[in-house]
């Protein structure tokens, strides 16, 4: 329904343009007079009266009439003796008679059912011929009051841009509403959480098995609960889990990364450096869940392997194998922006470096990569952002046991596979188990905030430095 | 009449398929200031560029040939050009110190050519080459502050001071005051006066009054082909070729 309206709402406004520019250059010949702006702008602002206010109508509409029919279909049930004691019960019961209505209801129908069902119809019915006739209404008034403005000539040109201006405003009003939303859930979900565990519990405890932490009934739980919950949401092992991959992957994209931006930037003619540089830049294409199987299916059995033949037990699940995957994954990153940076190390430093006899290699080492060392290492906190933010490889790759170890060939964790952990199978919503997601969620979002800030922060400094 | 230091024969140079300079022959003349003057994109630049083969840095870059130094033929491809380098050094038209110490600005040249072994050798080489470049006292205080941090005549100064520090016989400039301010400039101009006792110096200008001033040998470019070479006195008041007549009296270039 609201899909044909949209539909139509937009043929016909679309329509209106021309006949906008066609009315409005027709006026200016017969009277002779000279226009306040093009004629297509008068067909843009017929175009947008027409459909803007047409369509946050229906959205208006759209969002509260479940609401409005929910609450009186469940009123008028209630007064045919419907019997309920809480608002999931109400919810129930109206689950029920929305299904009665789409015939998809198979359990006993009660009278007091059937009837609510049928002034479910009625109302559905009421509601949705309203909503036709109160769009034609506005869309015609709207339509009245803008060609009587294109009638009297107005500055079509400044309107359609304010309505313009106000179009993307909303847009990124949006976007930050939305980006304020998810924080404002993350912490209030949090709060939740931390009002069950203590917070410096969940930062210093040493041992996190989310599985073990039943509660019967959170608002009373008693001090051996505690003490058990407690050692359920130690967060510890997964910081310890989490850098430590990071490490790894640090460890073998930033010395590939870098030598091989340097190389790019340095040393490959123009030739090389058309063809290797989109191609290391598929790497950052590839979906990380390819990354992830490739870890998993391919890079953990092989050093299992390898660690057998020198009597070694490795995990399938290693550290190892997501941390180097991970790295890999990475180096595209690391080397395009250690490239961006080295390329904008001014050429009058290089040649002041090689007129005093300075060589290529002391010049790149001694001169371009500390002048580029702020931007180099900014790069390299962005990388370690991602990395510490990536979920599929080390979901695939890393194991789930929350080990506290330094033994790159154990299996580890990290915050990321713990909330995918966590949430994925039935939950109870308001259970510390599932509330814990989100603090480690915030915890996570707030860790890799301060990087990527500092990170910037270097490379804005950087790029100051030489503009 | 000095010695020849610096002898150009039948010099070519070609960026890819443009040729920049055509068989330029040029004497330059032991501890005296020659200066090179010409329009825009003559080959000013280029030719010193020759000298001490930062050419070489430019891909497209093609030079035939000589140049000799002392004699020497260094348009060669098995000349080092670290030690030519080492040997003539260069100042250039921006100021481009590197962004660390002063002290660091300048030790970085000896450190290179493994001079000044020990602290105290290299702390003598950055107070000599310091005040060689009429800097030594305003920085002497805050010589591991940022070079950067200079104004630019300071910074300039800091540049030939980082040029002197490896000890070299040439000094090519390629118009080291364009970007300075007069006081700056005058400053630099004593001290090319000063350095000539030393230094055989090849400055390129765009100032006709700055070349009366501190040269004694004047080569005039025009499009890419030495037209007139000689006195800086003489090519001033009473120049052969019509054009280095028309060009120094300001009627084109
Ligand atoms: N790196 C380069 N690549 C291509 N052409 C160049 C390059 N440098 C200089 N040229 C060309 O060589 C000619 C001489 O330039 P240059 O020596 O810089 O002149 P000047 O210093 O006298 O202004 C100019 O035509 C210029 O366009
Ligand atoms: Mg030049």
């Amino acid at each position: 329904m609201n899909f044909v309206l949209i539909f139509l709402i937009t043929i016909f406004s679309l329509s209106l343009f021309f006949y906008g520019r066609s009315k409005t250059k027709s006026i200016s010949v017969e009277n002779n007079i000279k226009l306040n702006a093009l004629p297509k702008f008068y067909g843009y602002y017929l175009v947008l009266w027409c459909s803007i206010p047409a369509l946050v109508f229906l959205l208006v509409w759209s969002l509260f009439e479940p609401v409005i029919i929910k609450t009186i279909i469940i009123e008028t049930a209630a007064n045919q003796g419907a019997i309920f004691n809480d608002t999931n019960e109400a919810n129930l019961i109206y689950e029920k008679i929305k299904a009665i209505h789409l015939g998809t209801y198979f359990g006993d129908i009660d009278s007091i059912l059937k009837e609510s069902a049928i002034s479910y119809a009625k109302f559905i019915n009421l509601f949705t011929n309203s909503k036709i006739v109160l769009i034609f209404g506005i869309i015609i008034a709207s339509v009245i009051y803008s060609l009587k403005k294109i009638k009297n000539n107005n500055k079509a040109r400044e309107d359609v841009e304010t309505i313009l201006k106000g179009l993307l405003f909303v847009s990124s009003l949006i976007a930050i509403l939305t980006t304020l939303g998810i924080i404002f859930s993350l912490l209030f979900e949090s709060i939740k959480f931390f009002s069950v565990i203590n917070i410096f519990d969940y930062l210093f405890g040493t041992s996190w098995s989310p599985q073990k932490a039943f509660v019967r009934d959170a608002s009373a739980i008693t001090a051996d609960e505690y003490e058990e919950l407690k050692d359920a949401f130690g967060f510890i092992p997964l910081i310890a889990g989490t850098s430590f991959i990071a490490f790894i992957a640090m460890l073998v994209a930033v010395p590939i990364g870098l030598f091989s931006g340097i190389y790019m930037a340095e040393y490959a003619s123009m030739k090389v450096r058309r063809v290797s540089k989109p191609i290391i830049e598929i790497l950052a294409g590839i979906p990380t869940v390819v990354y992830g199987f490739f870890a998993a299916l391919t890079v953990g059995p092989f050093f299992r392997q390898l660690g057998e033949s020198f009597g070694l037990t490795v995990s399938s699940e290693s550290a190892l194998a997501a941390g180097l995957i991970m790295g890999i994954m990475i180096i595209p990153y690391v080397s395009s922006l250690s490239d961006d940076v080295i390329n904008s190390v001014p050429q009058s430093l290089r040649d002041g470096s090689y007129a005093v006899g300075a060589t290529k290699s002391e010049t790149i080492k001694q001169v371009v990569i500390p002048a580029a060392l702020p931007g180099i290492i900014g790069s390299v906190l962005l990388a370690v952002s991602r990395a510490i933010g990536e979920t599929m490889i080390v979901v695939m790759a890393a194991g789930l046991a929350a080990n506290l170890t330094i033994n790159p060939l154990d299996s580890t964790t990290t915050i990321t596979t713990q909330i995918v952990m966590i949430l994925v199978g039935d939950q109870e919503f308001d259970s510390p188990k599932t509330q814990s997601a989100f603090a480690l969620g915030l915890t996570l979002f707030i860790a890799t905030l301060i990087l990527n800030f500092i990170a910037q922060r270097a490379v804005k400094k950087y790029r100051e430095k030489y503009d | 009449m000095s010695d020849i230091k610096i002898k150009s024969k039948n010099l070519n140079v070609y960026y890819g398929d443009k040729q920049a300079l055509f068989d330029v022959n040029l004497d330059l003349n032991e501890k005296e200031v020659t200066a090179l003057i010409g329009p825009s994109g003559c080959g000013k630049s280029t030719f010193i560029r020759c000298i001490n083969r930062m050419n070489d840095v430019i891909d497209i870059c093609k030079v035939t040939g000589n140049i000799e130094i002392d004699g020497i033929e260094i348009n060669d491809s098995n000349l080092d050009v670290v030690s030519l380098r080492e040997r003539v050094g260069m100042v250039f038209q921006k100021p481009n110190p590197f962004p660390k110490s002063i002290y660091d600005n300048i030790s970085y040249g000896p450190k290179i050519h493994g001079k000044g072994e020990t602290k105290n050798e290299l702390d003598e080489i950055v107070e000599k080459s310091l005040k060689k470049a009429a800097l030594w006292e305003e920085v002497k205080d805050r010589l591991n502050e940022p070079g950067t941090g200079l104004s630019g005549g300071q910074q300039q100064r800091l540049c030939i001071a980082r040029a002197i520090s490896v000890n070299p016989e040439v000094i090519l400039m390629d118009e080291p005051c364009s970007a300075l301010d007069p006081i700056a400039t005058a400053k630099i101009e004593e001290l090319i006066d000063e350095l000539k006792k030393t230094y055989t110096i090849v400055i390129v200008t765009h100032s006709m009054a700055q070349a009366v001033r501190v040269s004694q040998k004047t080569g005039f470019f025009h499009l890419g082909k030495i037209i007139e070479v000689g006195k800086t006195e003489k090519i001033f008041k009473n120049p052969d070729n019509k054009m280095t007549q028309d060009y120094i009296t300001g009627r084109f270039g």
